[in-house]
């Protein structure tokens, strides 16, 4: 086989400016929570929390996952990315759409510029799901994770779909039911079908190659995704037609599919032969480990029980937290570290491997910088759900510039990979190749 | 017909060391990633294998290993193979790859 056919990797312009938008909204973010610790002593409609939940899901999460699928998704589904164009496009609106909705919600400016954003971002959605289903295609093996990542890319359309309803009927009024009513839909299909699906689709691949381990069977994946998809139709039905209250039953659905992904990766765990786990995979079973917890409130936000409405709002808040900055947050903030210094990497490397030494990825970045950023995050997202909870705000604030602190160190690793470049690389000269 | 040389084939495998997989930190031969190497006439012929089918790191390596090989054996034509068959697992890791990896 030739060479040149053997690499499906996109060009380093399609991926790159992902990760740097990416890094500069969780300091964004960040800020803002700095700005917004009164917002979380009522309801979660609240302009700021909006606000933040936006910069957290678009800027944040869902743009660093476009660009990490970019490089990904060939190796997933095995062949070339269906189209660069189509990628560039797509960031151009998810970019444009985030920070005019961000702009909408902080001052609660619900005409044409919501209008306009919200245009902006089902349009790019639209043109991923475009790309994503035309790279699946022409894979020349169907798998179990094409399936999660396809599949979650149509429930982002769906997500982006209701989103955009929302945006116009705020200042058109059309739909038959309040807000609220379409809000959890929308927030629940974005949760668990949109950044789930695909988390658990790309882990799937990468954590077992990541930890050299071999798991044999995907019966387990297999009906994680049955599952998941079971308990978010039938929520979706339920909330829209049915109307017969079966919360619980879907949450449960939902959470059964996620534990067997635990499971999944547990075995990947017990058969690993990479014994020395970076702080990169740390990171990321820290964000598995956080995945608990979402679990258990959605079981407690859906089960109707008799709680203080202040308490129970405090909880809506803290499910909140704990699904965007906690676990899709942390794993973002492991899984950098897996992906960006190997993308860097190549695009540096690949022509020198083989005549001259290189430096591997990892000493692309800062380790140390990398373990304070690690400890912070969980200072601060500690601080901040045990702020909310108790109703303190000086709490609030005290988790609020642990995740200041993050972003900071976060973005001056993330930077300081994508302006590498290799210089006075040495040649080799032969001897003893293991010294 | 291929004819296998011992003495060279360990010098290519030696050679082939100096090439790093950087996700994993250890080189190609002790990665269980190269099958075989075999000469013809004046054609070296080697045949390695992925990770992974559709690894971003497939042409990296094909390309350091003609590059490597041409330097280091200047009077031969190299020719790189990607094979499939049998799928690369962990199991290939050598006992040196894996001391390298827990030393780490």
């Amino acid at each position: 086989m030739n060479a040149a056919t053997t690499s499906n990797s996109p060009g380093k312009w399609v991926v790159l400016p992902h990760y740097a938008f990416a890094a500069l909204a969780f300091i964004a973010l960040s800020v803002l929570l700095l700005f917004s610790t009164d917002a979380f002593s009522g309801h979660y409609f609240h302009p700021k929390l909006l606000t933040l939940t936006h910069v957290a899901v678009l800027g944040w999460a869902t743009m660093i996952i476009f660009g990490a699928l970019y490089q990904l998704l060939p190796v997933v589904l095995e062949g070339r990315l269906y189209s660069e164009r189509l990628a560039l496009y797509t960031f151009g609106l998810l970019g444009t759409g985030t920070i005019l909705l961000a702009y909408a919600f902080w001052n609660f400016e619900v005409g044409w510029v919501m209008h306009l954003a919200a245009c902006c971002l089902f349009v790019s959605f639209l043109l991923f799901n475009m790309n994503v289903i035309q790279t699946a295609r022409k894979a020349p093996r169907w798998t179990i994770e094409a399936d999660f990542i396809v599949t979650s890319a149509i429930w982002l359309l769906i997500t982006g779909l209701v989103g955009l309803l929302m945006a116009v009927n705020f200042s058109m009024p059309f739909l038959p039911e309040d807000h609220m009513h379409y809000l959890k839909l929308h927030a629940h299909m974005g949760m668990a079908g949109w950044f789930l699906l695909l988390i658990i689709g790309v882990g799937a691949k990468l954590i077992p190659m990541f930890l050299l381990a071999h798991v044999h069977s995907t019966k387990k994946l297999n009906w994680s995704y049955n599952l998941i998809n079971g308990g978010l139709v039938l929520f979706v039905f339920d909330h829209m037609v049915l109307r017969l209250g079966l919360l619980t039953l879907c949450a449960a659905l939902v959470a059964g599919g996620v534990v067997l992904f635990l499971l999944y990766v547990q075995e990947a765990k017990q058969t690993m032969l990479r014994k020395d786990v970076d702080l990169g995979m740390k990171q990321t079973f820290v964000a598995l480990g956080l995945l608990a917890l979402p679990l258990v409130l959605v079981l407690v936000v859906s089960a109707n029980l008799d709680l203080p409405q202040a308490l129970m709002s405090s909880v809506y808040l803290v499910y909140g937290i704990t699904v965007f900055l906690g676990f899709i947050t942390a794993l973002i903030l492991g899984q950098t570290y897996k992906t960006l210094p190997f993308i860097v990497w190549m695009h540096a490397y690949e022509d020198h491997v083989g005549r001259f030494k290189t430096p591997l990825p990892k000493d692309l970045y800062s380790q140390n910088l990398l373990r304070w950023q690690n400890i912070s995050y969980l200072l601060g997202l500690a601080l901040l759900m045990g702020g909310v909870l108790l109703q303190q705000q000086e709490i609030i604030l005290a988790g609020a510039i642990g995740f200041t602190v993050t972003a900071t160190l976060y973005m001056i690793n993330v930077f300081q990979l994508l302006l590498h470049k290799a210089h006075n690389l040495k040649p080799f000269t032969y001897g003893n190749a293991s010294t | 017909m291929e004819t296998q040389a011992p003495d060279l084939g360990q010098e290519v495998f030696e050679t082939l060391k100096y090439i790093i997989d950087p996700e994993v930190g250890i080189n190609i031969v002790d990665l269980g990633l190269v099958y075989s190497v075999s000469l013809e006439e004046d054609q070296l012929t080697v045949e390695l294998t992925l990770t992974t089918s559709g690894c971003p790191m497939g042409s990296t390596i094909v390309t350091a290993t003609e590059q490597i090989l041409l330097k280091r054996f200047p009077n031969l034509e190299v020719k790189v193979e990607l094979v499939w068959s049998p799928m690369w697992s962990p199991d290939m890791i050598t006992e040196e790859g894996l001391q390298q990896l827990n030393k780490k």
